[in-house]
């Protein structure tokens, strides 16, 4: 406990809000408060800043962090964070001269632009346009989704926990994968609700969970017996986010949380044996 | 020798405490990148150094006075490069480090009013109110003594009320 007396009012409130006053002083506080107008407005004014800085400093939480430094650390050394650094700040413009790769660049589109105008006129059919887009995948989708809805405090699940029998059944036909709903509650997290979800054009069934920091976990899957079928585990993090997928009996799951949380793989081998 | 198992529990931990100490970290550099290496810095020496927590109270607090430690060392280096003399930062009662906006792009208003307080208070603020570390727990970290504590906290709480209207006016 701290002694106060003699100190400024305003540094012996703060000391009475932050709980470091021996009960004589508690009280004597608490008497001047409830007297002097000018105290309680004082004390109302550290309150508000201690709300106020309480709810930005809450957003710092948000920002992703290094990714390197969190394989560096998880995996021992041999990456180098600086080189792989993903941060919200500006990034530093390499001074590189341009003009030289533009030109290249130019003519290698002529060249390419020719070829392709030769191909499509001597061939009959063109190509099928899921070929053409193949470059982004489902997880790119859940990963947009996630860092969307994850901030949806207020609204982040479509259907909510209470009607979870509802869910099972709903999400089952609308994605054709039978599952039942995971109880992690051991793993600290959760049950919130679902969404159906559309991802490279197919539906997907996303099970929300949250942890007690607030934190925002999903369970996502879809209905995919073209992937080639193995219960390895693949972990992979996009900015802030952790995904850790696998495939199985004609369907392929992935887990979403944040990149930071060091038990997310452990957290996808306890979804795969009870979902 | 650490078991292997100690070892990775310490890596998982150290994982997990990213955020909040990257968060403190841009409390006292109050800019990503400064805090991005110092983070980065603070991580490999709490690694090579995991054999000596001894496990007792929180791990936050043992990483956050090293990463201070290494900060105050950072800047003192940074006064002799710059030719300032090899002043004694933990004699300062502010670092006099620019916190100017063109120098960083936050995430939004709100941080960038935080991190334009003077260094000393916003950590302190965050200690202390964020993070619910007592006075002396607080003290220790920041290498302060008490009583500096308790003015940086009273200062630090009058600038976030005041931060309050011109917020709404930002906003307006």
């Amino acid at each position: 406990m701290q002694q106060t007396k003699g100190h400024a009012l305003e540094i012996r409130l703060c000391a009475y809000i932050d709980g470091e006053l021996g009960e004589a002083e508690k009280t004597e506080l608490e008497a001047l408060l409830a007297r002097d107008e000018d105290a309680k407005a004082l004390f109302e004014k550290l309150k508000a800043g201690s709300a106020f800085g309480n709810t930005a400093f809450e957003d710092f939480l948000h920002d992703p962090v290094p990714l390197a430094l969190v394989r560096q650390i998880k995996q021992g050394s041999g990456i180098n964070p600086k080189a792989e650094r993903v941060t919200i700040a500006a990034a530093n413009v390499s001074r590189v001269r341009v003009w030289p790769r533009m030109m290249a660049a130019s003519v290698a589109l002529v060249l390419l632009g020719g070829t392709a105008g030769y191909i499509v006129g001597t061939t009959t059919g063109l190509g099928e346009p899921t070929k053409l887009a193949s470059a982004r995948n489902w997880l790119d989708d859940i990963a947009d989704y996630h860092r969307i809805y994850s901030r949806q405090k207020e609204r982040l699940v479509e259907v909510p926990a209470s009607e979870a029998p509802k869910i099972e059944t709903w999400l089952a036909s609308s994605v054709g994968v039978p599952f039942t709903i995971p109880n992690l509650t051991g793993k600290g997290l959760n049950f919130e609700g679902a969404r159906l979800l559309v991802a490279s054009g197919r539906p997907v069934a996303q099970l929300i969970y949250r942890n007690a920091d607030g934190d925002v976990f999903a369970i996502c899957f879809l209905k995919d017996s073209d992937s080639p079928q193995s219960d390895r585990f693949s972990e992979s993090i996009r900015d802030d986010l952790g995904m850790v997928s696998w495939q199985r009996g004609g369907a392929s799951f992935v887990v979403v949380g944040p990149s930071a949380n060091p038990g997310l793989h452990d957290l996808a081998e306890a979804v795969s044996t009870t979902i | 020798m650490r078991p292997a198992a100690e070892t990775k529990d310490f890596r998982r931990d150290l994982v997990s405490l990213l955020p909040k100490l990257r968060r403190f970290a841009m409390t006292l550099t109050r800019n990503a990148h400064d805090a991005d290496d110092l983070v980065q810095e603070a991580c490999e020496r709490a690694i090579t150094r995991s054999h000596l927590w001894n496990g007792e109270g929180r791990l936050e607090s043992w990483i956050y006075a090293m990463t201070r430690n290494l900060w105050v060392d950072e800047i003192r280096k940074r006064k002799v490069r710059t030719g300032s003399g090899t002043v004694d930062v933990s004699d300062q009662d502010e670092l006099s480090i620019e916190a100017s906006a063109e120098k960083a792009v936050y995430a939004n208003q709100l941080q960038k009013m935080i991190l334009s307080m003077p260094e000393g208070l916003a950590s302190t603020f965050l200690l202390v109110n964020v993070e619910g570390h007592s006075y002396r727990e607080t003290a220790d970290i920041l290498g302060i003594p008490i009583g500096t504590v308790m003015s940086r906290l009273s200062t630090a709480r009058l600038r976030l009320a005041a931060m309050i209207s011109e917020n709404t006016e930002r906003r307006a």
